[in-house]
């Protein structure tokens, strides 16, 4: 697998032995990076809407998608295409993070990608 | 299985030397409570308030809502698996302390989220303005992680929830209700004419904060499974979920399950009330598929002919949803769902992240982004200041005099997905 | 409390000025109702007056949307209403557009209610629906009197500023925005009785209808784009000079079809757009921009293509309905799989 993602703390903790691609960017620019390799035929194996905070909020985003590319996948394409149309509907709601988002905050948002993306991890490594 | 509830209203919570319930009032000694609650080496310091219907409080950031329970006869204690051992709940008779609850605060994440206001406009959104509220503010140690922070409140609030129920265990209820749910075969005999209905209650499972206990196991290590109604009337899922307090399903929520409820009013009479379906909505894609091909194999297994779905929270459940409904009308079995919507602060935006045209009874709990104005309050019980970070918050939303602006969001409860109020939306 | 103040619109049809031949009507103030106006203020009673009636032709509308909507704004402006009402337009897709533009643009800029009337399949529903509420009406003017009692309650309750009641209640076609409000039961018993009705085979009606699905599946892909045959489609209103055919600059009734043999380059003396609702100024000075008649011969002469096809189809998208595209839609297809066209390519402006 691999996780597509600009969130540091994944890139720490999960260590070397999963492909990761460190986007630095925003939030959608994860989404967008994620889209385009599944244009190119990787699978999504996470939800990109992952978490109850919602997307105008967090912004840190992990995805995992399959490491080969093989066929272009219709359903992730519909999943992650869905996704950003939803991105950019709450991108719409103003929220100005900057007054709210302290370190300790982005930590919280940080962790909570972490471990929800950890908890996918621990699906996944049941597959062959 | 056969579950009597007995109802024993409470109307007031008044601090006293001995804890004790005379007539409709709680007495409570609040160090004998806080000293039971402070066995766990991780709460450095627990404060106790209570806030009334009418009062101009506001309690906030809520983490969950428990109603205190007892069991008075049949097997095992509530809140099985998490408080009390595993042993299988939902027959006998369960005492209930209805009317009021406990309300468990804390910072768990700098975004922690959850109002409720007891007075004033945002009363109107939350159930839990109608009832009187023990609230416990759970102050951890230094240096404690998220997820331990988060359990450890979780079990405080179960345990001061079992606490307050004890205190009814001998009390002779005045309201009992019956509640029974018979066997496939049983139920085949007694009702043959009727159509057969089951529930496929969706549960929250993405990881830290948004996890559900079933039995103590976190359900999203569970294939999905059949549970009695009755079982959850005696705390057997309980809520760890923190995030998205309008649609996160409390304990209380959980206890109380309002499709359940409805289901048993028409059960025997229109419908043949069967089973509760528990499924999962796990972040990882295979899960889903797997969860949702489960779902839709048990309830064909079960031979019903329509099923009600719920969802908790938005965005990933709602895959989950749409899967089940779709893979459950391809069996041929009808679905109503129960949804909320994020349909932007104008209500024009697409109200879900996912959709099908298989989904064409929809039950919806309203818009969770439109804004609210919730006045300043005499007191607030918690931490004001979270209003600016919460989920629906945003800059500016908590004004210098105490009043927020804000998105129903950040109401606990407001736009439960259970069904549980009468806000909806068109 | 002193009577509410009406501006009515409506098109030199109603207006009784004349028929398609006076669809150029220029706008014009008249004071007090006209036409179907008597019969709204006969339905408002003392309550309100039609103050003013602003007139406008079709056609004169549609070709000059910007403009036009800017001059009767301030023609209605003069009558200080607090309301206005515009139509009903009936199934008139102009007409429709006209009205539901109009009265979008009072409503924004005047900040007073507005309210239209039409048939569902008018273009301008779909245009318009989210931003004024438009009250559901028959299809032609033989409703009149229909939508007129459904109408005039409504205006006066916006006018009035009384709560509104459900799509339903009220008479009016979805808006598509999702209000909050509270119900009499709570959502579980709904969901309960929904199921109820929908296993007894019951008429029962979802509280959150699912976006529409539209989907098409896509084609498989050309095997050798060298040898087929493809074929130009267009929304974007290309025709011969002069629009032979009166394709309609909106709303379009018909679709046209044209042969380019010999054509190896759309020029601005032979082609030019019949599409309203855009700046035609680029089309019109090279119709290529939005029909590649020329890349696509050049393509055919490099052999990157197989041919481009004898004939192209054209119709303007501008506030045409959907059932009609579906209807163009179908009948262009037929004929180019008959002719043994292989591909098409879908222009629109």
């Amino acid at each position: 697998m691999i996780i597509i993602t600009n969130n540091a703390k994944m890139m720490e903790e999960t260590g070397n032995s999963i492909e990761k691609e460190y986007i630095d960017g925003t939030h959608k620019d994860v989404l967008i990076a994620v889209r385009d390799r599944i244009h190119k035929g990787h699978r999504l194996l996470t939800h990109p809407l992952s978490g109850s905070v919602k997307p105008n909020q967090t912004p840190f985003k992990s995805v995992a998608i399959s490491k080969v590319p093989e066929k272009l996948d219709l359903d992730s394409l519909d999943i992650i295409e869905k996704s950003i149309r939803t991105y950019e509907q709450f991108e719409k709601i103003p929220t100005d993070n900057g007054k709210a988002n302290n370190e300790r905050i982005l930590n919280d948002y940080r962790e909570i990608d972490y471990k929800l993306l950890e908890s996918a991890l621990i699906s996944a490594n049941r597959r062959g | 299985m056969k579950l009597e509830l007995g109802k024993i209203p409470i109307h007031d919570v008044k601090f006293d030397s001995e804890s004790r319930i005379e007539g409709n009032t709680l007495y409570l000694n609040q160090e004998e409570l806080i000293s039971h609650l402070m066995v766990d080496e991780n709460i450095k310091s627990i404060t106790i308030d209570v806030a009334r219907p009418g009062d101009k409080t506001r309690i906030m950031p809520v983490k969950d809502v428990i109603e205190p329970r007892v069991k008075v006869s049949g097997k095992g204690q509530v809140f099985p698996g998490t408080l009390s051992k595993v042993e299988t709940v939902g027959q006998g008779r369960t005492n209930v302390l209805k009317g009021m609850a406990v309300v468990t605060t804390g910072k768990i994440v700098g975004f922690q989220e959850g109002i409720i206001d007891m007075s004033g406009p945002g009363a109107d959104y939350t159930p839990f303005s109608k009832l009187v509220n023990l609230v416990v503010v759970c102050e951890p140690v230094e240096g404690i992680d998220q997820h331990t922070h988060e359990k450890t409140v979780r079990i405080a609030g179960l345990r001061a929830a079992a606490y307050l129920g004890n205190l009814a265990k001998d009390i002779e209820a005045e309201e009992i209700e019956t509640y029974e749910t018979y066997t496939v075969k049983e139920s085949m005999e007694k009702f043959p004419d009727l159509p057969r209905v089951a529930y496929v209650l969706m549960l929250q499972t993405q990881g830290l904060l948004h996890d559900t206990y079933v039995y103590g196991v976190d359900m999203k290590h569970s294939l999905p499974t059949i549970i009695y109604p009755t079982e959850l009337m005696d705390g057997a899922i309980i809520s760890g979920n923190c995030v998205s307090a309008c649609d996160k399903n409390t304990t209380y929520h959980h206890l109380n399950n309002p499709v359940v409820e409805d289901l048993f009013k028409k059960h025997g009479k229109e419908l043949n009330f069967v089973a509760v379906v528990i499924t999962n909505e796990n972040v990882y894609l295979d899960d889903k598929e797997r969860s949702s091909d489960w779902t839709s194999k048990l309830v064909e297994f079960l031979d019903v002919d329509g099923v009600i779905i719920s969802q908790e929270g938005f965005g990933n459940p709602d895959t989950d949803l749409i899967m089940n409904c779709k893979k459950i009308e391809a069996k041929g079995i009808k679905t109503v769902i129960i949804t909320d919507e994020y349909a932007g602060r104008d209500g024009a935006s697409q109200s879900l992240a996912d959709a099908d045209e298989s989904a064409n009874a929809v039950v919806t709990a309203g818009n969770a982004n439109m804004v609210i104005e919730l006045p300043p309050m005499d007191k607030v019980i918690g931490y004001q200041e979270v209003a600016d970070v919460i989920a629906g918050g945003f800059a500016g939303s908590l004004k210098p005099d105490g009043s927020i602006t804000a998105e129903l969001q950040v109401i606990v409860g407001a736009t439960n997905e259970l069904g549980f109020n009468k806000l909806s939306a068109r | 409390m002193s009577k509410i103040r009406v501006v009515h619109y409506i098109n030199q049809f109603f207006g009784q000025i004349g028929g398609e031949e006076k669809a150029d009507h220029k706008p014009e103030a008249r004071e007090g109702f006209v036409g179907p106006g008597m019969a709204f203020q006969a339905s408002f009673k003392d309550k309100a007056e039609i103050v003013g009636t602003v007139i406008c032709g079709d056609s004169y509308f549609n070709e000059n949307i910007e403009a036009e909507t800017e001059e009767l704004l301030t023609m209605i402006e003069t009558f200080k209403p607090d309301l206005f009402i515009a139509g009903p337009a009936f199934n008139a897709g102009r007409y429709g557009m006209a009205c539901g533009s109009i009265a979008a643009t009072v409503k924004e800029k005047l900040g007073i209610p507005a309210l239209t009337g039409m048939y569902v399949e008018n273009p301008g529903v779909d245009s318009f629906k989210s931003k004024v509420h438009i009250v559901s009406t028959k299809d032609s003017a033989a409703g009149m009197r229909d939508a007129i009692k459904k109408m005039a309650p409504l205006a006066l309750k916006l006018a009035l500023g009384e709560p509104i009641g459900s799509p339903e209640e009220e008479g009016y076609i979805p808006t598509g925005i999702r209000v909050n409000f509270f119900e009499e039961k709570r959502g579980s018993e709904r969901a309960v009785e929904m199921l109820l009705k929908k296993l007894k085979g019951e008429e029962f009606t979802t509280e959150y209808p699912m976006p529409d699905f539209d989907r098409v599946d896509p084609s498989p892909a050309i095997k050798d784009i060298t040898k087929a045959t493809i074929a130009l489609v267009t929304s974007g209103g290309i025709v011969p000079k002069g629009n032979p055919d009166r394709i309609e600059s909106s709303s379009a009734s018909k679709y046209a079809k044209y042969d380019i043999e010999g054509i190896d380059d759309l020029t601005a003396e032979e082609y030019e757009t019949a599409h309203g609702g855009y700046d035609p100024v680029y089309a019109n000075k090279d119709a290529d921009r939005v029909l590649p008649v020329d890349v696509l011969r050049e393509f055919g002469k490099e052999g990157k293509i197989g041919k481009l096809h004898r004939y192209f189809y054209t119709t303007t998208g501008n506030g045409t309905s959907v059932a009609n595209a579906k209807k163009f839609a179908a009948a262009i297809a037929k004929e180019l799989v008959s002719d043994g066209v292989d591909a098409v390519i879908l222009t629109s402006t």
